[in-house]
């Protein structure tokens, strides 16, 4: 269980100290990977269940998402940017709160549980840290995919699986963020007629 | 004649004039089989029988579900109603309707099943999926950046809805480390919780309430809301404020009954301080603004400081509070409707170049005013009961402090809306020319809200009565 937490830690920490925004889709697609290895590995014996949480993993979060969000990105200028702006100062922060997120995991046991929410932690506090520190709307969008991917992974804490209608429910979630997300922060040349609509009445 | 009046004459060619027609129609249709069907299962069933369970108990069918599913209904007929007016006058709602009804559609759809959930997980990732739905109706505006006010609005509910989830995680692992197996059921998450002091309770417990109050427009995390209200069409922004608002109270509903007798005093704290300041903020920005839409927009976020400080006294103002999330779904419909047509006919959301609206616009105007004394808790108006009955309700508790805040910043809020709504509705008509002719349909379902808002107010039929003592008793254990 160790390694594809850590494989977590590592896809969502480094994308956020030296990634641009155009590289994000393949880190969310190695965080999709491990996850998809936790839940498969999570249980003894492999149910249809399982099998079934780790095919919608493994398709709509390592596959689908990350090719969505890449065609996104594709020709567009703001992808060339950070991630996260950086300073100094951001990476204290960042390095700060990661330690917090580790500590807030700690409380709970110490054990492979504390290591996943530490490591659940850690991607939610980042995700906020790049949403505070980034105002460019792409990033934002990758800061929430990390962030609902972290909501996932939550999941492999529970006792008992969810059930399979809250999985379907959650993965819409994640599907529609990435394309209704892709479809707002994506920049489309104005045409003439947009721009006569732009001012035109509105019911 | 405006610009905006120029183009509503200026309609599409025939045959897809009559298709988008038909596509409002359907709209209208849908709306009325929502309404019909809610209507009929109230009727059907007496509240004894409730609460039922469907769908693998995924489902429930209990007093505020149904209250809820009423509502929305209700607000959705309008709604749908209006669409219909505008796109006869409207050559870009008519090229767009067909869009916009199925995604408004799908919204209630999602709406309807979200508020009959009895899965916390579920009813949060709905409450998202709802969002989710409404962001591309909310990009179809006219602001200068629509699809930035969009996700903007997209952005900071997943910031919330982040946060609530983490006040999932927080009470599974306060389950777990009692060696308790938590069930996100709402009728068995209780079962979960501990009457003892617990850091990992109390830390879900504040999360879920500060996301889910974010969700309601309460400060600190208020600002979406008057910028999406603003910069999103007018059935859109109803749909947000009387709709989409309303599975956010039923997510909050939720969160009391499952803690009803724990935490008691916590859940009190958190909503008295989310209280006061969506209040004194609200009185603040209400003070500033000079465009009408955006002010329903901080009145709606006044009105949920007045909810929190509602439920945070618990029983004795229980039922004022129901009363007055009932009320304010209608208000806030009646409102941004008229808004809307105000919007159509002088082209801007700014109360300096209007004038003379009651003399210019007879029913709109009368309307308006109509709303906007609701709005400010004026009898005959359901929501005069509501306020009176919270405050009241607010000095049995003897929360004197509470009291005075409400007070002052509601006279506040009605001393400024006053004086930024009435000049645009009485001063000499700021636009030439006879009254602009209503149509009876334009007018129908502003009208139905106010007959509601009355009866409400006045003499509301025991049935309804009973629904809403039912709701504000599962919610009084706070």
């Amino acid at each position: 269980m160790t390694v594809p937490l850590v494989l977590c830690l590592i896809a969502t920490v480094i994308p956020v100290f030296f990634s641009k925004i155009s590289s994000a889709p393949s880190w969310l697609g190695l965080h999709a990977l491990a996850l998809g290895w936790i839940t498969l590995h999570g249980e003894e014996t492999l149910s249809l269940h399982t099998v079934l949480v780790g095919l919608e993993i493994l398709l709509v979060r390592a596959i689908l998402v990350p090719y969505l969000l890449r065609r996104a990105l594709r020709r567009q200028p703001a992808a060339r940017h950070n991630l996260m702006p950086s300073n100094l100062f951001t990476w204290i922060i960042a390095v700060v709160l990661i330690i917090f997120a580790f500590k807030f995991g700690d409380g709970a046991r110490a054990d492979a549980r504390a290591l996943t929410l530490g490591v659940v932690a850690a991607s939610v506090v980042t995700a906020f840290l790049v949403l505070a520190t980034n105002p460019e709307p792409k990033a934002q969008l990758v800061a929430v995919l990390f962030m609902e991917n972290a909501l996932a992974l939550f999941e492999t804490l529970m006792p008992v699986a969810w059930p399979l209608a809250v999985h379907l429910a959650i993965s819409a979630v994640y599907l529609l963020t990435v394309g209704i997300g892709c479809w707002l922060v994506t920049e489309t040349p104005v045409t003439a007629s947009e721009s006569a609509e732009i001012s035109g009445e509105v019911p | 004649m405006s610009a905006a009046e120029t183009t509503c004459i200026t309609l599409a060619p025939g045959s897809a004039r009559s298709s988008s027609s038909k596509a409002a129609y359907g709209l209208v249709a849908a709306s009325l089989l929502f309404w019909v069907a809610s209507v009929a299962v109230f009727l059907t069933h007496s509240l004894d029988e409730l609460p039922l369970y469907f769908a693998n108990r995924y489902l429930v069918l209990d007093p505020t579900s149904l209250l809820f599913v009423l509502v929305i209904n209700t607000v959705f007929l309008g709604i749908s109603v209006y669409m219909l007016a505008r796109e006869r006058s409207s050559e870009r709602l008519a090229r767009d309707i067909r869009s916009r009804a199925a995604l408004t559609l799908l919204f209630m759809a999602v709406m309807n099943v979200g508020i009959l959930l009895n899965h916390m997980i579920l009813l949060w990732a709905f409450v998202e999926i709802s969002t989710l739905c409404a962001a591309p109706l909310v990009a179809r505006g006219d602001s200068p950046s629509p699809k930035a006010s969009a996700w903007r609005y997209v952005l900071y509910s997943a910031m919330s809805l982040a946060i609530t989830f983490l006040g999932f995680m927080c009470l599974s692992q306060s389950a777990d480390l009692r060696g308790i197996e938590v069930n996100f059921l709402v009728d068995q998450l209780s079962f979960s919780l501990t009457m003892l002091k617990d850091g990992w309770q109390r830390l879900g417990l504040a999360f879920i309430l500060f996301g889910l109050g974010s969700k309601l427009g309460l400060a600190p995390l208020y600002g979406w809301m008057p910028e999406t209200y603003e910069a999103a069409p007018t059935s859109t922004s109803v749909l947000l404020a009387a709709v989409q608002y309303n599975i956010s109270v039923v997510a909050v509903f939720r969160m009391l009954q499952i803690f009803h007798g724990f935490e008691t005093g916590f859940v009190a704290q958190e909503l008295l301080v989310m209280g006061y300041l969506s209040l004194i903020v609200a009185a603040v920005q209400i003070m500033a603004v000079r465009n009408y839409k955006r002010l329903i927009a901080y009145a709606c976020v006044s009105s949920s400081g007045v909810i929190a400080l509602g439920l945070s006294v618990g029983k004795a103002a229980a039922y004022g509070v129901v009363l007055y999330i009932v009320s304010n779904a209608f208000v806030k419909s009646l409102l941004f409707l008229t808004a809307g047509r105000l919007r159509a006919v002088y082209g801007t959301n700014e109360t300096a170049p209007l004038g003379g609206v009651i003399r210019v616009m007879p029913f709109t105007g009368l309307l308006f005013t109509g709303g906007i004394f609701a709005l400010l808790g004026f009898p005959p108006f359901a929501s005069f009961l509501a306020e009176m009955l919270i405050l009241s309700g607010i000095v049995q508790a003897g929360n004197l402090m509470a009291f005075t805040v409400m007070c002052v910043m509601l006279t506040i809020i009605f001393v400024s809306t006053g004086q930024a709504v009435f000049p645009m509705l009485w001063d000499p008509p700021s636009r030439s020319g006879p009254p602009v002719i209503e149509s009876l349909v334009t007018v129908l379902p502003k009208m139905g809200f106010v007959v509601v808002l009355v009866m409400l107010g006045t003499y509301a039929p025991e049935p309804v009565t009973q629904l809403l003592r039912a709701v504000a008793a599962s919610i009084a254990g706070v």
